[in-house]
């Protein structure tokens, strides 16, 4: 972890946890009213890739965990140095029963399809995003199918198990 | 050629130029359809069964359904599978279109193929090898032999439940149906 990049985090925004989690990685955990900040922040430091936009259930802490992962593009070869391998995780939690939170696309135009991923999937509605249209699935679902509450085998006996065989198999 | 086989080519020579010459669909679902490019290239080639893949699905009669199948794709295979020529033959191709497979429980994906389009064989295995292909091949030359490879006829007759079956998963489709289906299964469906 860069020395130098965790004093500025620390020191431009309250609030905000650095640690280092090895394999070249490093956490950054910071409230949600600060994240659009920081990652503009980090973009300014070089940090121009978003590898990654996930997020995670915690159903009993009753918040949903935003991740984004980033990293740099090495336009030379030149400029290949160790420290250019870190992977910064920037992590941030809102509440899970409204769940809402601002876009990055204006950051990052690639977090589009993982926005509408996420819309779908969890159910997280991006403020700004401008085609929060359904991605992958087909069928309407009550509960976001990857939400912890969302019970699967539940939800296959009743739509799928409940489909009769087309032909009578005695014949 | 087999020189006991002449018979049979004098019989149903339509028959036998089908059997020995399966046009497969280059139809990708899942992850089996990794088996399929060494199948078709030089190690395996599958050739010398007949069987060489095509790119639309009017030139084919051979449809592996190679892996799982999502409800999106559910929607592509029955579209593909329409189009294809009489006759046509469906091979199942591991273990998800048979029953789930390891995606027994999930909340996309379809099981029991055969409620929605008629199988003729099946290969169980995750993966199979690539030889399972040439096994099923030769089974599927017995069932044409025998005239048990008749997917598209039960198709044709049941064709009213697998339609239902189709909307069931699908929701309405945006279609019309391949065979005509009478009156009083529009109601009941409205119902």
């Amino acid at each position: 972890m860069n020395e130098r990049l965790k004093k500025e985090l620390e020191s431009t925004f309250k609030d905000i946890l650095v640690a280092d989690s090895g394999d070249n990685c490093a956490t950054v955990t910071i409230k949600y009213s600060q994240a659009l900040a920081v990652l503009r922040f980090l973009k300014d430091k070089g940090f121009d890739h978003l590898a990654l936009l996930s997020a995670v259930d915690w159903i009993e802490e009753k918040e949903h965990e935003l991740v984004y992962i980033l990293t740099r593009y090495i336009q030379n070869i030149d400029e290949y140095r160790d420290e250019s391998k870190l992977h910064l995780i920037v992590k941030t939690r809102i509440p899970r029963d409204e769940p809402q939170f601002q876009t990055i696309t204006g950051i990052f135009p690639i977090a589009e399809p993982y926005e509408r991923e996420i819309h779908e999937l969890f159910g997280i509605k991006f403020e700004g995003h401008k085609r929060l249209t359904p991605l992958f699935l087909e069928r309407g679902y009550k509960i976001p199918p990857f939400r912890k509450d969302f019970d699967t085998r539940k939800y296959v006996e009743e739509v799928f198990d409940k489909i009769p065989f087309a032909e009578n198999k005695d014949k | 050629m087999d020189r006991n086989q002449i018979t049979k080519w004098f019989k149903a020579p339509a028959k036998m130029a089908n059997k020995y010459s399966l046009h497969a669909i280059y139809f990708c679902t899942g992850c089996g359809i990794i088996e399929v490019p060494p199948v078709i290239t030089s190690r395996w080639d599958a050739e010398r069964f007949g069987v060489i893949p095509v790119a639309t699905p009017r030139q084919a009669n051979l449809f592996l359904i190679t892996g799982y199948v999502s409800v999106k794709t559910l929607r592509a295979i029955i579209r593909t599978y329409e189009q294809m020529y009489e006759p046509k033959y469906t091979v199942g191709f591991g273990s998800c279109p048979v029953n789930g497979g390891m995606y027994w429980d999930s909340y996309n994906t379809i099981k029991h193929l055969d409620k929605y389009i008629p199988i003729d064989g099946w290969i169980a295995g995750c993966m199979p090898r690539p030889e399972a292909i040439f096994i099923a091949v030769t089974h599927l030359w017995t069932l044409i032999d025998k005239g048990m490879a008749n997917g598209y006829i039960r198709y044709r007759e049941n064709y009213k439940s697998y339609r239902r079956n189709q909307e069931m998963a699908l929701g309405k489709l945006e279609w019309p149906p391949l065979y005509p289906i009478d009156s009083n299964f529009e109601e009941a469906r409205r119902e």
